[in-house]
């Protein structure tokens, strides 16, 4: 006779090492999506939501545990919990005609969270604070000796700027919860500079190669209040030290970093709806040593419905994106996504797919991400 | 349940092929405003003074030990006599193998062998005059002391113009019965005058062997030379006669002689008369050279590459730091400036070396065995344009390893087979003195936005 044995936490906890191994081992990279328009700045800022946020345009990170963006809501979390998202993404340029196709792997967030008291919750993990990965062929034509020589670059930047946290989300009450969290932002990047020439008899090809080091520390807080038993609603504040890049040693360079806040509002319509909608700014413009900053402010609106087992998520987002010449580049963004429970509740499955259309002067890129996110309570 | 552990596999599958693709990353520039701050900066700058403590050696190679010798009637500028001693031939040879007793030979006729490396192509009835010298010819021999021999005349003559222009023989029988008989490469055509003179035409390297056919008695085996044979060559020519002949220092370009001889062996046993064989031997070189006036001029001030001994610069370079440190050179070219045009003719033109040194030890710095760290450049007869010579491999080097010796030798190639000798300006003459050329990257400043 056959039997059927009930999955235990231990199937959970495998799967999520398996996922975990498989995107961070063949890769080796933190990255969220990055963009040509990161490209003339410090990189492109990474989106610190779960695959279920994400899935809902964003909305829903204020209020998900396993998105970093907010403390405050570490403090739902009632078991030792873990989540990792990863996504691929396929990304047509086409820079004032010239169409390029790119794609690339990433592994943008990880979260853990557990109840250390009943009112208090320690949580922590990583994502990406800034993806630095793009390569650049330039072609051009240089005079060297008074003669006309082809020449073409090749400047490539592999890696991010992750952004480690600690984090604690209290109850202070049945309505009222709170946050706080400590960031150390670090990562490195593989840089690499290539000049071949045309006239390869006469001038030989010159490579450099380095790695930069990136260090920063920053604070956050937040609150997550229960206007009434369906409406709850959000608020966020960050800060961050100067961000130092280090080669070799040395410090090259060190960029502030902004100031980031916002709210956001969910209203859970009943058992099987919810909608919720948040708006975020972050004062890039203060930048000083990058001259094309820009004050950047994104909002998003997106709804679950569905039994909480298997829910279908849905989601629009719209925002500015920081770097870029003469008008501040835009980003909106659709996404879709499913939700699966197994293993009795201990671990879930999400799968999002988004499609984001980027502008900024003289370039456009359309993205289309597939995501994959686990998480399990062991 | 079954359903539920499809699902996950699916989806665990599906994450693992997606995670497995590779990375594109680059894609074209839309520069500046998509493109990172800084770019790749490429300076090219002449540094004058960069070159010092230079100077000028002779006797690496003396004409004796050089791979050609050159034979040249270029009136005003060089009269060049080339000429090698044969080995030892002995008159008298036993039978058979074992006898104790030996017999006298006859010599029916000789042949002599030289391989022209080097002839102007443009030059019209290019003649070879074979000289017969004294067997004591040595590295004492001078221009002078042999002229006697050199102005009287000649044994025999043959007209290589004139060769060239006869029907060639291409029957592959007859020609690879020659190559055997001669053990030279294979070569595509024959041509034979009226005189027996032969002119081979090597079709791998375009060099000419030509043989000289010598009667009795004009090929004599001489007994108190033990055998031994000096022969000279002159070349003549309605202008531009210069020809390089190679030496033993390359197997195959030797010069040779043949004798043809005869011999009879006595029949002692036997009422048969006595039965007469032909034979042939074959000589090597035992001895060659090349003498020429003018004499190549005592080295001076100036920076003397190549003549007779050979002669070699070295030059000694200050890398100054910032070559070392912050830049990656992507093309160097030592500029060198000649004190005159090299007289001669055109295919007299030579190669240069610049070939790096182990360590400097003045005039005995041993070259470097690596083949990479080299430069070359021909210097062109009559041409009195600035010499220029790329050698960013050895200037990359000097950049990248400090503690590598920066100093190179300008050598000709090959040294010590022709007369013409280049002088540069050294770095005594301010204005004049030689350069480096030097196009460089800059470090690209990574870490800023």
């Amino acid at each position: 006779m056959m039997t059927v044995e009930r999955s235990d936490g231990r199937t959970a906890v495998a799967l999520l090492v398996v996922v975990t191994l498989a995107a961070v081992g063949p890769s080796g990279r933190l990255a969220a999506q990055d963009s040509q328009l990161g490209i003339r700045g410090l990189g492109t800022p990474g989106k610190l939501e779960s695959v279920r946020a994400r899935s809902t345009g964003g909305a829903f990170a204020p209020f998900d545990a396993f998105s970093p963006l907010t403390d405050a809501t570490l403090a739902d979390v009632r078991r030792m919990s873990a989540s990792v998202t990863s996504g691929v993404s396929w990304r047509s340029v086409d820079a004032s005609g010239v169409e390029s196709s790119l794609r690339g792997t990433r592994f943008p967030a990880m979260v853990i969270a557990g109840p250390v008291t009943r009112r208090i919750v320690v949580g922590g993990g990583f994502s990406t604070y800034l993806d630095r990965s793009f390569g650049v062929i330039i072609q051009d034509t240089v005079n060297l000796r008074g003669v006309p020589q082809a020449v073409t670059d090749e400047i490539r930047s592999d890696g991010a700027i992750s952004d480690l946290r600690l984090a604690v989300g209290a109850r202070l009450g049945s309505r009222l919860a709170v946050g706080v969290g400590l960031h150390r932002i670090t990562g490195s990047t593989r840089v690499s500079a290539r000049r071949s020439f045309a006239d390869t008899a006469n001038y030989r090809t010159t490579t450099a190669k380095d790695e930069v080091a990136y260090g920063a520390t920053g604070g956050s807080a937040s609150l997550m209040f229960d206007v009434t038993s369906d409406l709850r609603v959000a608020g966020w504040f960050r800060t961050d030290s100067r961000l130092r890049a280090d080669v070799g040693g040395h410090t090259v360079s060190e960029n502030d970093l902004p100031i980031n806040y916002g709210a956001g509002i969910q209203w859970r319509a009943g058992a099987q709806a919810s909608l919720a909608g948040n708006v975020t700014w972050r004062n890039w413009g203060a930048v000083q040593s990058i001259a094309n900053a820009h004050d950047t402010f994104s909002w998003s609106l997106g709804a679950e419905i569905g039994s909480p087992a298997a829910p279908f998520r849905f989601g629009v987002r719209s925002g500015q994106l920081p770097f870029g010449v003469g008008k501040t580049p835009t980003e909106m963004g659709y996404s879709g996504g499913l939700g699966r429970q197994f293993a009795g509740g201990r671990g879930r499955l999400d799968i999002g797919l988004e499609r984001l259309q980027r502008r900024g002067t003289g370039l456009t890129e359309g993205v289309w991400t597939f995501m994959l996110g686990l998480t399990v309570r062991p | 349940m079954t359903r539920r552990l499809g699902f996950l596999i699916f989806l665990v599958a599906a994450g693992g092929a997606i995670w497995a693709c590779t990375e594109e990353a680059t894609a074209p520039g839309s520069c500046p405003n998509y493109c990172p701050t800084d770019s790749i900066a490429i300076r090219d700058t002449i540094f004058t003074a960069i070159i010092e403590r230079d100077t000028s050696f002779r006797g690496y190679v003396p004409s004796y030990g050089a791979e050609a010798m050159t034979a040249a009637d270029l009136p005003g500028v060089i009269d060049s006599r080339a000429f090698f001693t044969t080995d030892t031939m002995f008159r008298r040879k036993a039978p058979n193998v074992g006898d104790t007793t030996t017999v006298p030979i006859f010599v029916d006729s000789s042949r002599v062998r030289f391989v022209i490396v080097r002839r102007p192509k443009s030059t019209t009835n290019l003649r070879l005059h074979l000289y017969r010298l004294p067997a004591t010819t040595d590295t004492t021999s001078t221009f002078s002391s042999l002229d006697p021999a050199f102005t009287a005349a000649p044994v025999d003559s043959l007209n290589i113009t004139d060769l060239l222009a006869l029907p060639a023989l291409t029957d592959t029988q007859t020609v690879r019965q020659w190559d055997s008989a001669w053990g030279v490469s294979a070569s595509d055509s024959i041509r034979v005058d009226a005189a027996g003179n032969v002119l081979q035409f090597n079709h791998l390297d375009s060099t000419i062997t030509l043989y000289f056919k010598l009667d009795s008695l004009q090929g004599t085996l001489s007994d108190a030379d033990t055998g031994r044979i000096a022969w000279g060559v002159r070349v003549a020519a309605d202008s531009l006669a210069s020809i390089g002949i190679g030496t033993n220092a390359t197997i195959a370009n030797t010069p040779v002689m043949r004798w043809f001889y005869h011999y009879t062996i006595p029949d002692t046993v036997s009422a048969t008369p006595d039965s007469v064989v032909y034979a042939a031997a074959t000589l090597g070189t035992r001895f060659h050279n090349f003498v020429f006036t003018p004499p190549a001029a005592p080295v001076d001030s100036n920076l003397a590459v190549g003549g007779v001994p050979s002669a070699r610069a070295l030059l000694r370079v200050a890398m100054p730091a910032f070559l070392h440190d912050s830049i990656d050179v992507v093309r160097a070219t030592l500029i060198l400036v000649p004190v005159n045009a090299v007289q001669g003719v055109a295919s007299d033109s030579f190669k240069i070396v610049a070939h790096h040194i182990s360590t400097d030890l003045g005039a005995k710095s041993p070259l470097d065995p690596s083949d990479a760290l080299i430069g070359t450049v021909f210097v062109h007869i009559g041409s009195p344009d600035t010499v220029r010579l790329e050698i960013t491999n050895l200037v990359r080097q000097f950049a990248l390893d400090s503690t590598l010796t920066t100093a190179f030798v300008l050598g000709q190639v090959p040294e010590a087979a022709s007369y013409p000798e280049v002088r540069f300006y050294s770095s005594r003459a301010a204005a004049f003195r030689p350069g480096l050329h030097v196009t460089y990257v800059k470090r690209f400043r990574f870490g800023a936005p």
